[in-house]
């Protein structure tokens, strides 16, 4: 490519300030984005659970800690702090109230959990919930990543890319699916009475459909997080142990696997997160019966009881921020291993069917599996879509043309909500990348506290959803005064597109980051040594060798933008803006068609952003290096 | 029942013979439609050619309409939300006015939160009030008000809503536009019609019920405050003890419970009376779409519609809202939002596939204002507790 001389002189001018400032820049930019989305509107909710009657107080906490009904067998503890003997017993209470018993799905028996009793409470069953999910979602994500990391099969990109495919759908398609797939009359029903098996898993046991249901949603970010460390394991460490001796498995262990597991645990613990803040799946899957911390969130902030909701919400972030932090401490205890970078050697799934090892046969049966989980809901939504009471139809396809033509200017329409998804998706997709590195970059090299300064980055993970709508609602609508005449409002598509990266830059970070540390310092400081500034060495030395996991968290954030429902609705208040999310839920009627319509459309286009993301993500990756 | 009188007092034989004829007017023939089409479009011409007699209404400006999502937005083949056809009706009798809509992003709750932190409330009139709702409105704002009294004078067919769909305000903020019966709704195949609430409570229905949670559902809330009628505020709590010893199910949303319902997870639900119309529509076998009224009571709940305190366009707000009760609209907004009309039934003409699949209960049940204040958010957070601990 030949450049002309003035371009190129903008181009080293460009260049020389992002050299000199474009970190500071970034710190600053990242800093009001998160200043004016997340600290302010958040902090005016959370404001409210220190105050009574215009008093700071604590009050509201020592209420909700000494409420049985919250923390069950605990709620002595606080009220009399000094009584050890009790409260032994009433740990030992908490915890018993919690465990797993055999059931079995016609002659096939699963783990299923224990409901608890009272003596856990909300926060208690909410915790037992989450851990169980958690275990599901690693124990399904984790072969997944060892088939996509190890394994060469056609459409293995491909499938790479779509794995997290079902992290962008709305709860309520993801419950419609489950129902359709798992219910009575559902898909796997359908089969299984085939042979003479037949079950409601919801009726018999909707605790374990639940957690299911939250494997379905986070089992794939697993599976994305940990492949994206997988392909970065050096190759040549690898075959250095091996060549020293160590068998296949030993050298798996000893070398491998310390490389996975912060990728791992860092997954988990964004799962736990998660499902710890769980509100619509619970309800519809569960119902009220297995009712959430959020689930009381929620109704105190629609009640307008802002101060419960904010108590309640205070403490679930607390508790959400102390397991980052512990997790945090961990990570850093386990930096510098090995060193990022090279390719993994894959092999063949199916070299020829007389290969077939135990190996692969597991791989085939996990398949079958995840086809089950993860495909059946999927299938049965689109099939959804394509039937009515009577059979296959395009009715419903017909509605989203009709509307689409003939809607009125105060309708969604859905293909102004796909292109409203897409900019915002590409929006976010700008700004959380570059925040999310920033970020990752400041606190794996900010001194003391930086484990601190990198658990408040995990806020917007942390904190609730309902009331980080409160908070955008009654901050950044509404408005809030400034000293003077000024009055500080934002809303529209620069507030949805900062309220998606906000939402979204954690799971840059969380990618990004453990493999930041991974990197060989000496890399780093022998371009510093060589000239190069700071900025400089990011760009041509680390971020090269970190890019799996920077493309990771870009698919993620795309993830995010496109999947968002809440924070879109509150500050795109036209239905000119609306997105596909928005509209699958404004097409719900009685018959489930229309909406599943939009959803369907809603997979197709985010299945093909995704592979759109990663591959072109991989080729500038590529160019880069 | 206080401004349910005064309407009827006030309701004079001039006003009523007028509005008994419109009614012919506008539920059957176009020719009739016509007639008051030009007995309207006259008085348009009136406020328009500045002929000026402070009595005349101002009918011109754009009047802003704040309501719920599915009043502009509901997805069917055959019917689509009633919003587009009452801007475009509105708008053709009245060439000087516009409506908009908006939909509050957190419904009612946002107008409320604006008027406590002192921002605008942009809207003129509000449709899809419920009588929780102005429980809500008062206990948060006081003596602040969000909605002011309606001057049902100023509504020529104001006197038409039937008397039992009166919400009770002491403040009279609120007149209906249509209404729900919640009953339940139950597949014949697998179960037989309940006599009695009672009944649930016994080995037949062990298993069989989903309704919603009363926290933020319609028609959980309603299901909650027809057993609270029933069983009185002491004893409905025992009642549902033994409801969910009877493994009742209690979803989310009527969504989830509904879709839980079609796919034959269940073989009853809570929901509204007028479920067979959408199973005719869309030829669903009846079987699986019987209509319960337990006690042959349903519990009944309107959808008023409100002037927001402080509009600058009160004439064409309340032009809007007597437009809101003439036949034709009230049919269209009985089909598309599938509930019964406000109006009493000499005043609108609905098709039989409507009248003959839309049931109402012999006896409808509601707990009004007086009943609920101070009362509502206490009875459903004791609910909700007893459940979610079980």
């Amino acid at each position: 490519m030949s450049r002309a001389p003035v371009d190129s002189a903008v181009r080293t001018r460009v260049r020389r300030f992002v050299d000199d400032h474009g970190l500071a820049v970034g710190v600053a930019g990242t800093a009001v984005v998160l200043l004016l989305v997340l600290y302010v509107p958040v902090g005016v909710v959370f404001a409210e659970a220190f105050g009574v009657d215009g008093r700071l107080s604590l009050a509201r906490f020592a209420a909700v800690l000494t409420d049985e009904f919250y923390v069950g067998a605990l709620a002595g503890v606080l009220d009399s702090p000094f009584a050890f003997g009790e409260h032994a017993a009433a740990v030992a209470g908490f915890f018993a109230g919690f465990g797993v018993r055999t059931a079995t799905f016609g002659p096939v028996p699963y783990p299923a959990p224990v409901l608890p009793s009272v003596e856990t409470g909300l926060f208690g069953f909410t915790a037992w919930q989450a851990l169980l999910s958690t275990i599901a979602s690693v124990v399904v994500g984790l072969p997944a990543a060892y088939v996509l990391a190890t394994f060469e099969f056609r459409g293995r990109r491909t499938l790479r890319s779509v794995t997290i495919l079902p992290f962008v759908l709305p709860g309520i398609l993801v419950a419609a699916g489950f129902y359709a797939a798992f219910g009575e009359s559902g898909l796997l029903n359908d089969v299984l009475g085939v042979v003479g098996l037949h079950q409601s898993l919801l009726e018999t046991n909707p605790l374990f459909v639940v957690i299911l249901a939250h494997a379905f949603y986070n089992a794939p970010l697993v599976a994305r997080v940990t492949t994206g460390a997988w392909e970065s394991v050096d190759a040549r460490m690898v075959e250095t142990a091996r060549s020293l001796g160590a068998d296949r498995r030993r050298a798996f262990r000893d070398v491998v696997v310390p490389q996975l597991l912060p990728a791992v645990m860092a997954s988990a613990l964004l799962t736990f997160v998660f499902t710890f803040m769980t509100f619509p799946i619970v309800l519809a899957l569960g119902g009220l019966q297995l009712a959430t911390v959020e689930v009381w969130v929620f109704t105190a902030a629609s009640n307008l009881d802002v101060p419960t909701a904010a108590t309640l919400a205070v403490l679930e972030t607390a508790i959400s921020l102390g397991l980052t932090y512990a997790y945090l401490r961990y990570e850093a205890g386990r930096s510098g291993l090995g060193s990022a970078g090279g390719d993994v050697d894959r092999e063949p799934l199916l070299p020829d069917l007389a290969n077939l090892d135990a190996k692969r046969l597991g791989v085939l049966a996990y398949g079958a599996f995840a086809g089950v989980l993860f495909l059946a809901p999927l299938v049965a939504l689109v099939a959804e879509s394509l039937t009515n009471g009577s059979g296959f139809t395009l009715q419903h396809y017909a509605f989203l043309l009709d509307r689409q033509t003939t809607g009125a200017a105060f309708q969604t329409k859905p293909l102004d909500a796909i292109l409203n998804s897409l900019a915002f998706a590409a929006g976010t997709l700008a700004v959380a990348v570059p925040m999310g590195v920033v970020v990752a970059v400041v606190s794996s090299t900010a001194g003391r506290g930086r484990t601190l300064v990198d658990a408040l980055a995990m806020l917007p993970v942390a904190v609730s959803g309902i009331v980080f709508g409160v908070g955008l609602l009654t901050g950044l609508v509404f408005g809030i005064d400034l000293p003077g005449p000024y009055t500080l409002k934002v809303t529209g598509p620069v507030a949805v597109v900062a309220a998606h990266a906000v939402a979204a830059y954690p799971f840059v970070v969380r990618n990004v980051k453990p493999q930041l540390a991974a990197v060989d310092q000496s890399l780093v400081e022998s371009a510093r040594a060589l000239g190069a500034t700071r900025v400089r060495a990011l760009l041509d030395v680390q971020l090269p060798l970190v890019w799996p996991g920077v493309l990771a968290g870009a698919a993620f954030a795309f993830a995010i933008s496109m999947g968002e429902f809440d924070s879109t609705v509150i500050l795109a208040t036209q239905s000119s803006t609306a997105t596909m999310p928005v509209a699958v839920e404004r097409y719900l009627g009685r018959t489930l068609g229309p909406a599943m319509a939009m959803g369907s459309v809603l997979l197709a286009v985010t299945a093909v952003s995704f592979v759109a993301v990663d591959r072109l993500g991989g080729y500038v990756g590529e160019v880069g290096r | 029942m206080r401004r349910r009188r005064f309407l009827q007092a006030t309701g004079s034989a001039g006003a009523l013979g007028l509005a008994g004829c419109l009614v012919q007017d506008d539920g059957n023939e176009s020719t009739d439609t016509t007639i008051s089409e030009t007995t309207t479009g006259t008085d348009a011409t009136g406020t328009t050619s500045e002929t000026t007699t402070t009595a005349e209404p101002d009918l011109e400006g754009t009047i802003t309409v704040a309501t719920y999502e599915s009043f502009l937005n509901a997805p069917s083949e055959s019917y689509d939300a009633p919003g587009a056809f009452v801007k475009q009706r509105f708008e053709e009798e009245y060439p000087d006015a516009t409506v908009e809509f908006t939909v509050p992003s957190n419904g009612l709750n946002e107008y409320i939160q604006r008027r406590q932190q002192g921002a605008s409330v942009d809207a003129d009139v509000y449709v899809g009030l419920n009588v929780d709702d102005l429980v809500r409105i008062d206990e948060n704002l006081g003596d602040r008000r969000l909605f002011q009294a309606l001057d049902t004078d100023r509504m020529e067919r104001a006197s038409h809503v039937r008397d039992d769909l009166d919400f009770g305000d002491p403040k009279g903020r609120a007149l209906a536009y249509d209404t729900g019966y919640i009953s339940l709704v139950y597949d014949e195949r697998d179960v037989d019609a309940p006599a009695m609430l009672d009944a649930l409570t016994t080995e037949p229905y062990a298993g069989k019920l989903l309704a919603q949670t009363a926290q933020g559902t319609d028609t959980g809330q309603a299901f909650l405050l027809w057993t609270i009628a029933e069983k009185g505020p002491d004893g409905y709590l025992d009642y549902w003890e033994q409801l969910l010893e009877n493994d009742v199910r209690i979803l989310g949303s009527w969504w989830d419970s509904y879709s839980a319902y079609l796919d034959d997870q269940r073989p009853m639900v809570v929901s509204y009376s007028t479920d067979q119309v959408y199973a005719n529509r869309d030829d669903q076998n009846m079987q699986k779409h019987q209509v319960a009224f337990p006690n042959d009571e349903g519990y009944a709940n309107p959808e008023g519609m409100g002037l927001v305190q402080g509009t600058e366009e009160t004439d064409l707000a309340y032009a809007f809202m007597d437009f809101v009760l003439r036949g034709e609209v009230q049919r269209t907004i009985a089909l598309a939002n599938v509930q019964f009309p406000a109006v009493a039934d000499e005043h609108v003409d609905l098709p039989s596939e409507f009248s003959d699949y839309a049931h109402r209960p012999e006896n409808p049940v509601s707990l009004g204002y007086d009943q609920l204040k101070g009362n509502l958010s206490g009875w459903i957070d004791e609910w909700s507790r007893l459940v979610a601990s079980n």
